[in-house]
């Protein structure tokens, strides 16, 4: 069984954004929310490096765990996506969260910020067909298809490597040696609990 | 995100890149950007976490990655949890105890028939409304804590999210009047609730709920002040930290959320657990004390009792609030 | 911060309704789980999938029941990269976007815009139907009246001022076929004054690379990149500019180890991954070019065999790079001389080797002279016309190299034919209009051959006296098709000139600046036209590829595409029996095969003659066969593409028929002619000859040198001459005895064409394709086989010399460096000697202390109206900025993100958002190029017709950039000018 993870390979990420917008483009996505978002770490500077982020789809996921009324869930390909139905927009994910993925459609916590929306590995939502219902919610269901998450599908340098674990961490490592350098599996040992050696 | 947050944030890209730029002196020497390349792991031993510039207008965004928010749930799910089951199960079985032990604090010479206004309308109002938010805050605030543990496996997710969705809005909505009625209390109330020598004394005696004894007090004995500035400053606690909740991230960071999270949670747990002892007292725990706050008017007998310099002073008034009325 | 909010309750809405569903459905948590059980079941296989994933029809918003889901493919519309748009159709809706891994191009990645433009045919922000301004007013009218006002408008001020005041700006977004349908209309209309973005991007790299060795475009290609050990990119950031071509250098950079120098004054989105960064001066390239060919010279580095058999007078250049001396390079650029010469060993040493060149090398005053000193650098050292090699300049726009190709520019027909009398007969013959009809057309026969105005100073023809014009009137009318009003320098000056004009049509998918920077009342017509995407055409990526795109959707709204638009002009204008004679039109909808047929028939010089619409079709059909690397498709590909070249990069030689597979690298000796190999073209004449006056024996006399100008012992693979040899006409080749390989009816054509002297009859401007036929069949290149010219005598610095920006923070230096005589030029008076002057006296430099440079986001392009509208990307960058270094902006009390006003040396000014950051060094700035819709502090929203404003606006850079043009060819100077900032 596969185990779905995403990996960044900072020293192809030029901050192009198309993931970020691959993500809007295929999900529709409103104004506000970005499942996905890239930073650009020491600015400016030699040796800066930019990273893509979104949700990793955590190992023993942080947010699961602080979610009151456990709208999570952990598919078997290692996805963890969320019920927006039994949501209740209270915000512990995203303090939970050690990568900001959970995001809200309105800024302030009154009344209700809404339900929270994050990265679904571009796996959909609870109900894995690919219905308007489903679409509006949660965006399409591309793994059901059989394919993998647009924004990594559309990295203008595949810097944004999206698949199993097993095979992203070999193709990075394969990298790391062909080239002389990385500058790391960003988040991987918060995410995941491991490092891919260099 | 407020002007503040995002000024820290860019300080800290700063002090970030001048460390940099200072290491490499002869930058103009020899500019390799590949080989000075920043290292993840690198970062977060120096940093413990890693932001940098983005061009989001949401500059918390800025931060990519926080592993220090992953332990927050240690506290939300362990600690807070055991904080809260202590406090307030301790209480509620301390109190058990003490009842099966002690059983009501009677009115010692009975009741005289004759009553004294210990709290006015307004008073009373203030109190009760305080009070009916702080229930509903309370256990609105338990199900958030407790509430998958004990609720869900007895009901469906989708009726339990409508539970939890409602008790989130009225945590929000009468979390106002529960502040309004906080600032009340610690307006109308703070003349009596001066801690003075007499408290000393009434501590020293134990405020005679052990043994069967009845130290002087004023309007309020040391056990009522501590109520008091347990409301006070609990509900100041408590309101403060939840507004910065309700309100994320105007002026604070995620480990600021955090923490206030953390007070909202144990003052909270400690607040209900002293509330429970303030129930128990007001209710069953002694006879003649829930006139107070239900009719206001208490027996001249319980108020010799246990307000004793009170009610000498509310006699010496000379416009005696004691009615020479019967009781019924 | 901006939160469109609207959107979002409609989508919430929808989102309750849903909600009830599921909950009426009865979603408990066992269902839940088992639903998310099923799906692991689904997905069992998915994890022995390649990171490519297996691919499948549907995708994107749910298609409607029952809706059949088309795949279209067609080419992005933003840089000039060339990545393919896979586009997912369900009854006539663009419902999803999936990414095209067959194109060796991009290989299904995207950059942000070209992963956002399906947003471009949702439209929310569109011109929804034609608009003119009543009063003020925008408003609605239909075509019929558009079209029918604005041709009688037009022929008014033809018959008052005469056709050259009626100015054509178009377009490098157009396809192809409707950059050449421009270009031919403003020949139908009868004036030279047309342009497009080329102008202010690449003009003076196409003068100055053509003038080096034949053809002014990228010698190789993106992908060819790969190959390279050393690349240099100078003046360009294409992490953001041009995103996608990043995979591709990187990659390469990561395969070979190779050595990546940027050479930039920011410390840029790709001078990040670089191994060497050298930062420079804006404006210094030619010193710093200088600086490291001082090194290579000094060393021996230089490759002295290819200097002798492939290079003209590389001495004139030696005698100006000895002077560039370590200590002076460094005076001047401030750049260390010990690490030019490390850049210097990597360049000549490590090879292959490629240079990199954009806009910092491009814009400005010295743009041409920058280019040809690049050129040098690579002749020096043998880097061009080899796998790895060449100058790789990266275009801007989707169809920059396209619509410079097809003659989009002031001095030339389609395809470089240049003006001359021979060039208009030539199209003439190839279009069968009568030349006295077209001539008749221009205000007279010496206005038919003069270079007209470019777009840079159209305003300064529409505002200066109309004496100073070298024209009948002044420019009274612009005709503008898809070109930002934001993008060309001294904008108060353009606000000047719009508000001047008799006439202005936009013709374009959104209003664009042109309609909202004036105080214009009346006489402005906005016709909504089409993207690419709802267009069938052609497009040329950078690398000369040519790639077919698909109409995805039909034009949404009221827009028309650009060639009904111009059929519908030229049929009220009373030529369009005329201009599409051999076009076919249905319901006024010329057919885009049609042009590019006709394109094919008279594309010769520079081989646009065999991308037939048939092959283009087959190669994007069959994209998944053409090599990373060598862009080349197997021999035992499918027929109809086998050996091709992906997207036959020119020159494809010949008619279609010979099916020439395109040239991935220009100049490749070690390819035969018929494999896409080359030689340098033998354009500029067999020797130069150069006369002096000498003393001898107290007496003067003439004294005449000869310097040969054709190849010395090299020439492509197989070539049946071993030497250099000049251009073929039918002469040569009957002096060769090839004219018998002719056939009948190509030896007819030519006698036809040639009339009483057939022997002059060049290959260019043979019809039948004859002469490049045969004399491929013999390996050889019918453009001759010459050396480039290291000194370009015709230029105006025949050897590049260092010149200082008209504004420059060194006034000190201007005395040794002065800019270039006041002239006449291009129609209009060129005063740059005379502002310089005048800065340097009035001390500007003091004034303005912080130089200022332009460039690119990544998020945007060009004018940015369409992706400032554009709702996923305009979230990403909400203000116009200008980036200044730490140290400037502590010492003006600056915070970052605070607004401050920066005012440029013209007086102008522009407030934005301060991006206080260490990638401008200390005494720069840069702001990027692309916002508008505010102007020296107000907030311009309201001009724009309602609900077509662009999300996102903000002040131009252009609002402050100032005076300054390349004599060659009219570039202006937006990379080097001088600018003061203060707190807001």
């Amino acid at each position: 069984m596969a185990r779905m993870k995403f990996l960044c390979d900072a020293d192809r990420c030029i901050e192009c954004n198309a993931c970020v917008t691959a993500c809007k483009n295929e999900h529709e996505v409103p104004w506000g929310i970005n499942r996905r978002r890239v930073v650009t770490i020491n600015d400016g500077l030699p040796g800066e490096r930019s990273v893509s982020m979104a949700c990793m789809h955590c190992t023993d996921a942080p947010c699961a765990a602080v979610c009151p009324v456990n709208c999570f869930f952990t598919t078997a390909d290692g996805v963890v996506l969320h019920s927006k139905d039994l949501c209740i927009g209270c915000g512990y994910c995203f303090y939970a969260c050690p990568f900001g993925a959970p995001q809200y459609p309105r800024v302030g916590n009154f009344g209700s910020r809404g339900k929270m929306d994050k990265c679904t590995f571009c796996a959909g939502g609870p109900d894995p067909a690919n219905t308007q219902a489903n679409f509006t919610q949660y965006g399409t269901n591309r793994l059901a298809e059989g394919k993998l998450p647009l924004c990594a599908e559309m990295c203008s340098t595949k810097s944004l490597l999206a698949g199993d674990g097993d095979i992203i961490a070999k193709i990075y490592k394969e990298r790391v040696a062909k080239r002389g350098y990385g500058s790391g599996a960003w988040g991987w040992k918060t995410a995941y609990r491991e490092t891919i050696a260099g | 995100m407020t002007l503040q947050t995002r000024i820290r944030t860019i300080v800290g890209v700063f002090a970030i890149a001048f460390a940099v730029a200072f290491v490499t002196p002869a930058a103009a020497q020899s500019v390799n950007p590949t080989a000075s390349s920043v290292n993840e792991e690198k970062l977060l031993k120096e940093l413990n976490q890693i932001s940098g510039r983005c061009t989001l207008p949401n500059q918390t965004a800025c931060n990519i990655e926080i592993p220090a928010n992953r332990e927050w749930r240690d506290f939300q799910q362990v600690t807070l949890r055991w904080i809260a089951a202590i406090s307030i199960v301790g209480v509620f079985a301390l109190l058990v105890i003490f009842y099966l032990t002690r059983g009501m604090v009677k009115i010692e010479s009975g009741r005289s028939g004759r009553t004294v206004t210990r709290f006015n309308g307004y008073e009373r109002f203030v109190h009760w409304m305080t009070a009916t938010c702080f229930i509903i805050l309370a256990l609105s605030g338990l199900n958030i804590t407790f509430g998958k543990a004990l609720l869900l496996p007895i009901m469906s997710p989708e009726a339990f999210t409508a539970i939890s969705q409602w008790g989130k809005y009225f945590h929000n909505y009468l979390s106002f009047p529960f502040t309004i009625g906080t600032i009340m209390i610690f307006l109308m109330w703070i003349g009596g609730n001066i801690p003075n020598k007499t408290d000393i004394e009434w501590a020293k005696r134990g405020g005679g709920i052990v043994g069967k004894d009845h130290p002087p007090a004023y309007r309020f004995n040391g056990g009522q002040k501590m109520i008091y500035w347990i409301v006070v400053l609990g509900g100041a606690a408590v309101a403060i930290s939840g507004y910065i909740l309700m309100f994320p991230f105007y002026g604070t960071t995620v480990s600021g959320v955090q923490l206030a999270q953390i007070v909202h949670g144990i003052v909270a747990a400690l607040f209900i657990a002293a509330m429970l002892g303030h129930i128990y007292i007001g209710t069953i725990g002694m006879e003649g004390a829930f006139e107070a706050m239900g009719s206001g008017e208490v027996d001249v007998n319980w108020a010799k009792e246990h307000h004793k310099l009170w009610l000498e002073e509310e006699m010496g008034k000379g416009s005696p609030r004691a009615k020479a009325q019967p009781a019924e | 911060m901006l939160i469109k909010r609207t959107e979002r309750e409609a989508r919430r809405s929808q989102l309750a309704a849903s909600l009830s569903v599921n909950s009426s459905g009865g979603m408990n948590r066992r269902t839940f789980l088992r639903r998310s059980g099923l799906a692991a079941g689904g997905l069992a296989a998915v994890g022995a999938l390649p990171l490519a994933g297996a691919r499948h029809a549907e995708a994107g918003p749910v298609p409607p029941a029952g809706a059949k889901i088309e795949i279209k493919r067609n080419i992005c519309t933003h840089c000039s990269v060339g990545c393919t748009v896979v586009a997912e159709v369900a009854n006539g809706v663009w419902i999803g976007q999936e990414s095209g891994y067959e194109s060796p191009i991009n290989r299904g990645s995207h950059c942000a815009k070209g992963a956002a433009v399906r947003e471009l045919v949702h439209g929310d922000r569109r011109l929804k139907y034609p608009m003119k301004l009543v009063n003020g007013q925008w408003t609605r009218v239909s075509w019929e009246t558009a079209i029918n006002e604005i041709g009688d408008k037009m022929q008014a001020i033809r018959a008052k001022s005469g056709p050259d005041s009626v100015y054509w700006l178009g377009s490098a977004k157009f396809s192809n076929e409707g950059a050449y349908l421009n270009r031919k209309f403003a020949a139908y209309w009868g004036t030279n004054n047309v342009d497009h973005q080329a102008r202010i991007c690449h003009s003076t790299t196409v003068t100055g690379v053509a003038n080096t060795w034949g053809y002014g475009a990228q010698t190789n290609s993106y992908n060819d990149i790969r190959n390279s050990k050393t690349l240099i990119i100078m003046g360009g950031n294409p992490a953001e500019a041009h995103p996608v071509s990043l995979q591709h250098l990187l990659e390469g950079k990561e395969n070979k180890r190779a050595n990546f120098i940027v050479i930039e004054p920011r410390l840029t989105r790709t001078a990040a991954h670089a191994t060497e960064y050298v930062r420079i001066r804006s404006g210094t390239d030619i010193p710093v070019a200088w600086g490291i060919m001082h090194h290579i010279f000094k060393n021996g580095w230089e490759d002295k065999e290819f200097i002798a058999q492939r290079v003209a007078d590389m001495d004139l250049v030696r005698k100006e790079v000895e002077k560039w001396t370590p200590e002076e390079v460094e005076r001047v650029t401030g750049v260390p001389g010990e690490q030019l010469a490390r850049v210097a060993k990597m360049f000549a040493t490590e090879k292959p080797s490629t240079l990199i060149w954009c806009m910092g090398a491009t814009q400005h005053t010295v743009g041409t002279s920058n280019v040809r000193a690049f050129c040098n650098l690579l002749l020096a050292t043998g880097n061009v016309g080899k796998v790895g090699t060449g100058a790789n300049i990266f275009r801007g726009h989707c169809n920059v190299q396209g619509a410079t190709d097809l003659g989009l520019d002031i001095g030339t027909l389609p395809l470089y034919y240049g003006l001359v009398p021979g060039a208009w007969a030539h199209w003439a013959r190839v279009w069968e209009t009568d030349l006295n009809w077209l001539k008749a057309r221009f205000a007279d026969e010496k206005m038919m051959g003069a270079v007209g105005i470019p777009s840079t100073r159209w305003f300064d023809a529409a505002t200066l006296p109309k004496e100073r014009v070298t024209q009948n009137d002044n420019i009274k009318a612009m005709m503008v098709f898809g070109h930002g009003g934001n993008t060309v320098t001294r904008m108060p000056k353009a606000k000047e000139g719009i508000e001047k004009l008799d006439l202005l049509v936009v013709a374009d998918p959104h209003p664009t600046t042109w309609a909202a920077l004036s105080e214009r009342k009346d006489n402005t017509y906005l016709l909504p036209t089409g993207t690419q995407f709802e267009c069938d055409g052609s497009r040329t990526a950078s690398n000369r590829s040519l790639q077919w795109g698909e109409q995805i959707v039909k034009p949404i709204f009221e827009s028309k595409n650009d060639y009904e638009v111009m059929y519908l002009l030229a049929k009220k204008l009373g030529f369009e029996k005329e201009m599409f004679k051999n076009i076919k039109v249905e319901n006024n909808q010329p057919l885009a095969e049609d042009i590019l047929r006709e394109i094919n028939r008279g594309g010769f010089s520079t081989g646009y003659s065999g991308q037939s619409p048939e092959r283009l079709k087959a190669h994007m059909k069959h994209q998944d066969k053409f090599d990373l690397v060598t862009l080349r498709a197997a021999k035992d590909a499918p027929a109809e593409i086998a050996g091709d070249y992906y997207g036959l990069p020119w020159p494809c030689w010949g008619t279609p028929q010979i099916r020439h597979p395109g040239s991935h690298t220009l100049y490749n000796t070690n390819l035969h002619a018929k494999d896409g190999g080359g030689t340098f073209r033998a354009r500029f004449g067999v020797e130069r000859v150069v006369k002096t006056k000498v003393m001898e024996d107290g007496k003067e006399v003439e004294k005449e040198q000869r310097f040969n100008l054709l190849a010395e012992g090299s020439y492509s693979l197989g070539s049946e001459l071993k030497d250099g040899y000049p251009e073929f006409t039918y002469g040569v080749l009957k002096k060769l005895g090839w004219d018998k390989d002719l056939t009948d009816a190509e030896r007819a054509t030519i006698e036809k064409i040639g009339g009483n002297n057939p022997d002059g009859v060049g290959w260019a401007i043979d019809l039948s394709g004859g002469i490049i036929r045969v004399t491929l069949e013999h390996g050889v290149m019918a453009y001759g086989n010459g050396k480039a010219r290291a000194a370009a005598w015709n230029l105006p610095d025949p050897v590049p010399v260092h010149r200082e920006p008209i504004y420059t923070p060194r006034p000190e230096l201007v005395g040794k460096f002065p800019t270039y005589a006041n002239a006449q030029r291009f129609r209009v008076p060129d005063i740059g000697f005379d502002v310089q002057k005048a800065a340097v006296d009035k001390g500007v430099a003091k004034q303005f202390p912080l130089v200022l440079t332009s460039g690119r986001l990544v998020e945007y392009e060009g004018g940015g109206e369409e992706t400032r509208s554009n709702k996923w990307l305009a979230e990403l960058q909400q203000d116009s900025f200008i980036e200044i270094n730490p140290a400037d902006a502590s010492e003006r009390g600056i915070r970052d993100g605070q607004w401050v006003w920066v005012s440029g040396a013209e007086n102008a000014r522009a407030r934005v958002k301060a991006l206080v950051t260490p990638r401008v060094g200390k005494g720069v700035t840069w702001m990027p190029f692309h916002f508008a819709g505010w102007f020296q502090g107000v907030d311009q929203r309201k001009n724009y017709p309602a609900g077509t404003d662009p999300i996102v606006l903000g002040e131009s850079v252009n609002t402050v950039t100032t005076y300054g043009f390349d004599p060659a060819t009219g570039m202006q100077e937006p990379k080097a000018t001088l600018c003061q900032v203060a707190a807001a």
